[in-house]
């Protein structure tokens, strides 16, 4: 009996929660209980980020789905949750559609995870050892944010470290979509009291 | 046992990330409710995360210099920035649709059929 | 003022005078129907402004006169006894015969009878200066006494108005040539034409309202009824007086051409002015189409004198070379003014020979290029006297000759001026009488140094046929406006044999005095038809005692177109200018005794017959019992308007002639420089000068002659129509043959309807026949064939290139309804097919492109 990896265990365990809960959300009918599952598989997936040493991922992830993305999704579960509409069933001739789109995507996407020779190889232990000390990476991908590759200031191939490039560009395109959605969304969900008191008044 | 004492790869988390991919995309193809699509893009997402995670990591490879480095974590962080966008997004168009139309049926919204 | 000024003022007066018509006319053709009642006012505006060109005329006449006065260097330079005349001529003879024998050689012989035989009428002024030349043929003349004389001038202005174009050395200007001949025409044609205006006002008033045309009958049987055009009238009259002063004071043969056009333009909407009746508009068709013939030749004429010498000037416009006179008649020539081809014509034609020295030239390098050119021109002098050139001159003058027969109706293109008649009187009188017709004269009088003697016998000969010609229809015309029409040709024949036999000053005096008198004559007959509604004299008769006024004004006409007058004392204007015109032909018959016989009997017998017609007619008209009572009843004077013109013309008829008032002396001023001189081609045709025919020994028989045989013409009527002693009609019955040849115009319309109208129509009839068959027949085959190849045109296009397009737009179509299908618009479908494309993309790029 070989000693239990735990590195293993507790992927085996956050990728069954993940996968487990996502094909739960594709089955529930439920809304509520859809927007549960979610979060769980979310939160497992957290959890696989971890995992794999993505620290500041895995806590945005937990942040921004887990405490953010996925409070907003239930407002609007409960916003719209009224009666008829808690649940709704999926007809059965779209579950076949599904099903066997489902299996035609399965079986592309596996064999293709597979396909790579570098992806099949795995991390041995006398590797890991020596990479298991590590630091947080937090900071540098802030720095890497603001355009600062300190991560890969040791990088031997030259023109791999000609290659680098900060994000600090796509940083600020982003901020500045966020803030644009964020306007957009506040626009687009506001009362349309107003709105319909002037069609009214044309 | 020999599946938990192997260490795990890369293919394992891509395996993970495809079957969340796929589980959104049918959530995304079969659910009626507009929320449940937007359920299912979240998981589409986090598939993609998933992938992009393992790609980035150390721990998934065999010798050093091999992994993505922090770019797929860099990439992770903007899929989940532009998810909460899209999600926010969404929601508002959501309640828009349901203020309208009474519902949130997205086979009821077929006013763009040819 | 001196010469100087009166250059400046005489084109400002003259100019002015030329176009206050035309601005006349443009008032009359925008707003002549509304100016006043009917138009009336436009007579008037017409009417103020050829006054106005006559007053202005008259400023310039007068301004001439002060400064040149009656006399001029020439007359002064040939004034003096008529022996001395004689003198001179000879001396011109014998140079002209040294020329002609250098050139010739053994033409000495041939022409030396012509002088002898010449001799008897010429004898009583000097029998030994005549023999003297016919001793002296075969040697060089010696040097003229003459040459000691301040050589002669002649006063004439030219210069441009205006340049219209330049082509080259071509230049097409609007420019004045003025000399007393100018003036005197203007004087007489606005003088006249005043005249004329201010009796149409009368005649024409029946245009004023609207019109009963009782000669047009519809096909209803009605009588065509239509508004009045009296302002039209006025509109052509103006037209046309503009058109005639611009020809009088053209300043070179393109205006003179331009305005030759513009009076016959004139003359025929003027004989067509009642474009209904069917008459009219045939005489006005066949007036222009019989001037067309002549303006051919006049066209040729013109070319050839452009063509050869470079310009249209008439004179020496400063600054722009020599004009057509001075390059004929070269100043500086010996003699001076003496006829010779000009360079440009020996140069046209020796053109081979210019042709050989280029060539020459061209092949010799480093020469000047202009060098051939004063080459050719320094040889031109001997070929000059080769003979080339001469008949280029000729033709030109034939050609210009041309024109002034079409235009003044001579023989043969007389025919059109009696059914010019078709017009209203006043038109017959200002145009067909007194100023169109004489310009035919009138340009051949300014072309007078351009005629080589050749020319001038055909002038001559042309004349004289006309003359006798027209007279002889004259007498069994019965159409009063006809008679007056055939004497205009007849009298026109006159001017035209006076300039034949070189008798310029004669046939142009002859031209302004037969201008008054006849265009008396056509308005006395015009108020005779206003009076008596008919042109037929034989139903008139006794309407002097109606129409006082007509009838004696016309007595006057008629005396003074007989020429008649005391001999040696006095005499109407006639008198004077037919003896000129007859002295003329006598003195040319002392040189040339063949032609002149002829001549001098056709000029003699027509001045009986001119006193035979003119006096039937007035006996006819005025004298004897009315032959038609109705007509007499009817008859009445003309208004006042009407008759003092006839008064005025009257007495311009009657002293227009007098040697007191200096008519002649005046254009013996513009008399063209230089003497005929002798035929090149025709080497026994000399021309005397013409002051020889003052000498006593032509003088004196010539004035009887006009006297005897105006006096028995002026008898033989009184006998015939006054005295009733002999009847014309047992005349007429004896000689049928004669008659009904005279009756029938000696047959000229049935011989061109004959020998032109009918093969045309049978040519024409083929042409038509060709092209209806054959033409005709290929056209329409072609159409047809062009029609089926259109039609299957159509198929091909609307099954194979519309069906190709319909079929695609239709698959197009198709498509387009079967993908419409495909847009559910629902949601979920789409998530489906886009997985399903991206799967599909995936296997088609594994199978498709090999990935590393």
């Amino acid at each position: 009996m070989e000693p239990i990896n735990w590195h293993t265990f507790f992927f085996l365990l956050f990728s069954l929660l993940a996968v487990v809960f996502a094909v739960a959300v594709v089955v529930a009918s439920n809304v509520v209980r859809m927007a549960f599952y979610l979060i769980m598989s979310l939160g497992a997936a957290a959890g696989l980020f971890f995992l794999a040493g993505a620290d500041f991922v895995g806590a945005m992830q937990l942040m921004i789905y887990v405490g953010g993305t996925l409070v907003l999704l239930i407002f609007g579960v409960m916003l719209t949750a009224q009666g008829p509409f808690i649940s709704m069933k999926t007809r059965g001739g779209d579950w076949i559609l599904a099903a066997l789109l489902a299996g035609i995507l399965l079986a592309l996407l596996i064999p293709a995870a597979f396909s790579v020779p570098a992806w099949r190889n795995r991390a041995t232990p006398e590797y890991l050892a020596g990479v298991r000390e590590r630091p947080a990476t937090s900071a540098p991908l802030a720095m890497g944010l603001v355009g600062a590759r300190v991560d890969r200031l040791a990088e031997a191939d030259a023109n791999r470290r000609e290659g680098m490039a900060g994000y600090l560009l796509p940083f600020e395109i982003v901020s500045v979509h966020l803030l644009v959605v964020l306007v957009g969304a506040a626009y687009l969900a506001r009362t349309k009291r107003r709105a319909t008191a002037e069609r009214r008044l044309l | 046992m020999n599946l938990l004492s192997e260490p795990v790869g890369v293919s394992h988390y891509m395996i993970v990330g495809a079957v969340m991919f796929v589980a959104g995309v049918v959530c995304m193809a079969s659910k009626r409710n507009l929320l449940g699509v937007l359920m299912g893009i979240e998981l589409v997402l986090n598939g993609a995360n998933v992938n992009f995670v393992a790609f980035s990591s150390r721990f998934l490879q065999s010798e050093e210099g091999r992994s993505l480095g922090l770019d797929g974590q860099l990439i992770a962080v903007f899929v989940i920035v532009l998810a909460a966008a899209e999600a926010a997004v969404a929601l508002a168009i959501t309640l828009n649709f349901y203020n309208n139309y009474g519902t949130v049926d997205v086979d009821r919204a077929s006013e763009l059929k040819g | 003022m001196n010469e100087q000024t009166l250059s400046n003022l005489l084109p400002v007066l003259l100019g002015a005078a030329w176009l206050l018509p035309l601005a006349s006319f443009a008032v009359v053709v925008l707003v002549g129907p509304r100016l006043g009642k009917a138009g009336l006012l436009a007579g008037h505006v017409a009417t103020g402004a050829i006054l106005g060109s006559a007053v202005l005329s008259l400023l310039a006449l007068g301004a001439w006169l002060y400064v040149f006065g009656f006399t001029s260097g020439q007359a002064a330079h040939h004034g003096g006894a008529a022996g001395e005349h004689v003198q001179q001529e000879a001396e011109h003879n014998a140079a002209a015969r040294g020329r002609a024998d250098a050139s010739h050689g053994e033409g000495g012989d041939a022409i030396a009878d012509a002088p002898e035989a010449a001799a008897p009428a010429v004898a009583a002024a000097d029998g030994s200066t005549l023999s003297e030349p016919v001793r002296a043929g075969k040697r060089r003349a010696r040097p003229a006494p003459m040459v000691s004389l301040p050589p002669p001038v002649k006063h004439a202005f030219t210069d441009d108005w205006y340049t219209l174009a330049e082509f080259g050395s071509l230049r097409v200007t609007i420019s004045y040539y003025i000399d007393a001949l100018t003036v005197v025409m203007f004087v007489m044609v606005s003088v006249i034409a005043t005249c004329i205006h201010f009796y149409s006002i009368g005649y024409m008033h029946e245009e004023l309202h609207d019109v009963t045309d009782h000669e047009v009958t519809l096909s209803d049987g009605s009588y065509l009824h239509r508004r009045g055009r009296f302002h039209r009238f006025f509109q052509y009259l103006s037209l046309f007086c503009f058109s005639m002063l611009g020809l009088v004071v053209a300043g070179n043969i393109f205006m003179v051409f331009v305005f030759w056009e513009l009076v016959g333009i004139c003359s025929y909407f003027l004989i067509g002015f009642y474009i209904e009746r069917r008459s009219a508009t045939k005489a006005a068709n066949k007036a222009f189409i019989v001037n067309r013939v002549g303006d051919f030749g006049f066209i040729i004429g013109l070319m050839a004198l452009w063509s050869s010498l470079g310009t249209f000037a008439f004179g020496d416009v400063p600054g722009q070379g020599p004009g057509i006179f001075s390059q004929v008649r070269n100043p500086q020539g010996e003699p001076p003014h003496a006829l010779a081809a000009p360079t440009g014509m020996v140069l046209a034609s020796a053109q081979e020979r210019v042709a050989e020295i280029v060539r020459d030239h061209f092949n010799v390098p480093d020469v000047d290029p202009q060098s051939a050119w004063s080459e050719a021109v320094a040889r031109s002098g001997g070929w000059r006297a080769e003979g080339l050139g001469y008949g280029l001159l000729v033709l030109a003058g034939l050609g210009i000759f041309c024109g002034c027969v079409g235009k003044s109706a001579q023989f043969p293109l007389h025919v059109w001026l009696p059914d010019a008649m078709e017009g209203p009187t006043p038109v017959s009188a200002l145009v067909h009488s007194a100023t169109m017709v004489a310009a035919g004269v009138y340009l051949g009088a300014r072309f007078f140094p351009v005629f080589t003697p050749e020319v001038l016998l055909v002038i001559a000969y042309v004349g004289a046929i006309t003359l006798l010609l027209a007279a002889t229809i004259a007498i069994t015309a019965v159409d009063i406006k006809r008679v007056l029409a055939y004497s205009t040709v007849s009298q026109l024949g006159y001017m035209m044999l006076s300039l034949g036999v070189g008798g310029w000053l004669a046939g142009v005096f002859h031209l302004i005095t037969h201008a008054f008198f006849k265009s008396l004559l056509f308005l006395g007959s015009g108020s005779v038809i206003h009076a008596c509604h008919t042109n037929d004299m034989t139903r008139m008769g006794g309407l002097r005692r109606k129409m006082p006024w007509t009838a004696y004004t016309m007595l006057v006409g008629c005396l003074a177109i007989i020429g008649a007058g005391i001999p040696f004392l006095i005499g109407l204007s006639g008198y004077y200018s037919k003896d000129a015109i007859l002295a003329q032909v006598l003195s040319f018959r002392g040189v040339n005794m063949f032609h002149g016989n002829i001549l001098f009997a056709v000029a003699a017998g027509g001045a009986a017959l001119t006193a035979f017609y003119m006096f039937r007619l007035w006996y006819l008209t005025f004298a004897g019992e009315p032959r038609d009572e109705h007509i007499y009843e009817h008859a009445h004077e003309s208004p006042q308007i009407m008759y003092v013109p006839l008064v005025i013309l009257a007495g311009a008829a009657v002293v227009a002639g007098w040697p007191i008032l200096g008519l002649t002396d005046l254009l013996e001023q513009a008399r063209p420089l230089g003497d005929v001189g002798r035929g090149v081609m025709w080497a026994s045709l000399a021309y005397p000068h013409e002051h020889a025919s003052h000498a006593a020994s032509i003088h004196v028989p010539a004035t009887l002659a006009a006297a005897a045989t105006a006096l028995g013409g002026f008898l033989l009527a009184t006998l015939f129509y006054g005295l009733r002693w002999l009847n014309p009609n047992e005349v007429r019955q004896q000689f049928p043959a004669v008659y009904r040849w005279l009756w029938n115009k000696w047959y000229f319309d049935e011989f061109y309807d004959l020998v032109f109208v009918r093969p045309v129509h049978f040519v024409a009839a083929l042409a038509a026949r060709f092209d209806r068959r054959w033409i005709d027949g290929l056209i329409d085959s072609l159409a047809r064939w062009v029609r089926g190849v259109s039609i299957l045109d159509d198929v091909l296009d609307r099954y194979l290139v519309d069906g190709a397009v319909n079929l695609t737009a239709d698959w197009f179509w198709s498509l387009g309804r079967g993908l419409r299908n495909v847009q559910t618009g629902r949601l979920r479908q789409y998530v489906m097919l886009i997985v399903v494309g991206a799967v599909a993309l995936t296997f088609l790029l594994e199978a498709f492109v090999s990935l590393p």
